[in-house]
């Protein structure tokens, strides 16, 4: 005789009406392709991206119609060849081209020592704070961090006062191109080092202990041991700060005062100042083709790094 | 052994880096207490008139609502897509796997300026701008990587025989993955959701796309402002910020601990 008395629990009769429905909407013949359910929203999240693409290729081949100002309804070529032939594009694509390889040179160059100091300290305290010391600024957002290198380099600034105190003529620190440089290799240096850690993380420090107990000095038991090990973090860190710098727009509109314009600034001026929506997504078209390009380049020639998306073991 | 130059050379670019990382947050931190009208160094003298002024400012509190309602929708569009996608992506063997990958890094390799863009023109011919869910939405899409990586590096971490014993002792699909997928996956969704919720609410250029005067997010407001002129009320409201990132970074640190970062995968 079973005992009446048991009462199956409301949780139970939910998760069976759930595993039945489960069974209804996917059943377990389909589980071969339970993955894809799974990434199918996601897939269909970036899909935006890819309409928006679409969207600015079809944008691109129309001109405008400086009389009328529409865009024409035939299809042309005509905004590719003006932003290839135009001196201004090419000038502002040669700064942002050379701003970006500067900044990832320097932000590496710092970044790796605040790497290799965080992951190596045997004080966890220290270690902690310089964790908070890379994340809060991290967190807080460029426009804000920008404000803060105005109130300190500006004319009235906090440089020029302490300069002014000492008897030196104020110096105009912003509003060039080494005050974007400054701003940007400060604003990278979290995705740097973030980047770069891990790989440190997986070296161990024995290695660096026997090269100097076979006579290396620690400059080249870092450049020839360190260093190479440290290639997939290196790899992955440089791909991410020089793309995010070759098409960064908050740096050079803040700190560069409007002569500094990157790709992105040039971009946004012909949307939303000449109001040339041709002109504007060719040019943004070729960014992306560029920054595919660079990004590929490099993925061929030295693999992924560190920036594979599934963390299969 | 660490030699004594060596400790110099590294400790004295490290605090080179501290400095820089630490400057801009710290002055303005210090410019918002000033009593004085303008920014100057050293300040004119301790007052909160600022803080007072920023909470009557109707435009930059409303900015700010704004700001947390992005950041908010944001999260709930990543969160529930992320988790899934960084699931499917690290525990099923998905045919054309790489070619996934690579279409879901999308929004890492388009530059910002392209897929803000892009996404303008969308949600324009859908006559959706002037909301703010298509910016809630936009962040989620630019930042998705974020929360999909640190779901599926937990993910990677989860035994798969956990998951078999569970069926054996009789669960189903969906027990398996309520008792035992997902909160195993509970850190990696933890860390993604707070980056997407930080990552939206300072989101700055591709908010710069899509806002107009109604739906004007704090990151925006703040650049239109120092165009024109700085004053300490911009200090004040920038504080904010800080204390949201200074919270963020102590959730972070209690739920998973910061140093989970510094591990390698």
């Amino acid at each position: 005789m079973p005992d009446r008395s048991f009462r199956y629990p409301l949780r139970w009769h939910v998760m069976d009406a759930l595993e039945r429905g489960a069974d209804i909407l996917w059943p377990a013949t389909f589980s071969r392709m339970t993955g894809w359910l799974l990434a199918a929203p996601a897939i269909l999240l970036v899909g935006l991206l890819v309409l928006g693409l679409i969207q600015i290729g079809d944008a691109s081949m129309h001109v405008l119609d400086t009389s009328t100002f529409r865009m024409s309804e035939a299809y042309t070529l005509a905004n590719y060849a003006d932003a290839f032939t135009s001196a201004v594009y090419f000038k502002v694509a040669w700064r942002s081209l050379l701003a970006a390889a500067l900044t990832t040179a320097l932000t590496l160059a710092f970044a790796f020592p605040y790497a290799y100091a965080m992951v190596r300290t045997r004080s966890a305290t220290v270690r902690k704070a310089l964790l908070i010391a890379l994340f809060l600024p991290f967190f807080i957002g460029q426009v804000v961090r920008a404000y803060g290198w105005l109130i300190i380099l500006g004319n009235n600034g906090i440089v020029n006062d302490m300069l002014g105190v000492v008897g030196v003529e104020p110096i105009r620190l912003l509003f060039n191109f080494p005050a974007v440089i400054f701003g940007l290799v400060q604003y990278m240096l979290p995705f740097g080092v973030l980047m770069l850690a891990p790989a440190l993380t997986a070296i161990p420090e024995e290695t660096e202990i026997a090269a100097g107990s076979l006579g290396a000095s620690w400059p080249r038991a870092i450049w020839h041991v360190i260093l190479p090990m440290a290639r997939p973090g290196l790899i992955g860190a440089g791909i991410v700060v020089f793309t995010l710098s070759l098409t960064d727009f908050a740096m050079p509109a803040i700190l560069g005062g409007g002569s500094q314009d990157f790709i992105a600034n040039a971009i946004y001026d012909q949307f939303f100042r000449t109001a040339d929506q041709g002109l504007g997504s060719a040019l943004a078209l070729m960014l992306v083709a560029l920054g595919s390009l660079i990004v590929g380049a490099v993925f061929t020639l030295f693999g992924a790094g560190t920036l594979a998306l599934g963390a299969r073991k | 052994m660490i030699s004594r130059s060596q400790r110099i050379v590294i400790w004295g670019l490290v605090w080179i880096a501290l400095i820089a990382l630490s400057a801009p947050t710290l002055v303005v931190i210090g410019a918002s207490f000033t009593s004085g009208d303008i920014i100057t160094f050293p300040p004119d003298g301790f007052s909160l008139k600022w803080y007072d002024r920023v909470a009557r400012a109707g435009e930059l509190r409303a900015a700010f609502f704004r700001s947390l309602w992005v950041a908010t929708i944001c999260t709930l569009v990543a969160m529930p897509v992320g988790t899934l996608a960084g699931i499917a992506l690290s525990r099923y063997r998905l045919r054309f796997g790489n070619v996934v990958q690579v279409y879901l890094l999308l929004p890492f390799t388009i530059p910002l300026i392209g897929s803000g863009i892009g996404l303008m023109l969308v949600f324009g011919a859908w006559g959706a701008l002037g909301n703010l869910w298509p910016i809630g939405v936009a962040c989620a899409v630019i930042n998705l990587p974020f929360i999909i990586w640190s779901v599926s590096s937990s993910a990677a971490l989860l035994d798969p025989d956990l998951e078999l014993a569970a069926a054996n002792c009789g669960a189903g699909r969906v027990q398996t993955f309520f008792a035992v997928t997902l909160p195993a996956v509970m850190p990696g969704v933890i860390t993604g959701s707070l980056l997407m919720f930080i990552l939206a609410m300072n989101e700055f250029l591709v908010s710069l796309l899509l806002v107009d005067a109604r739906t004007m997010t704090l990151p925006v407001q703040i650049y239109n402002s120092i165009r024109s002129i700085i004053t300490p009320d911009l200090a004040a409201v920038s504080v904010v910020f800080i204390a949201v990132a200074a919270a963020a970074i102590a959730l972070l640190d209690r739920l998973v601990g910061l140093e989970i970062f510094l591990k390698s995968k």
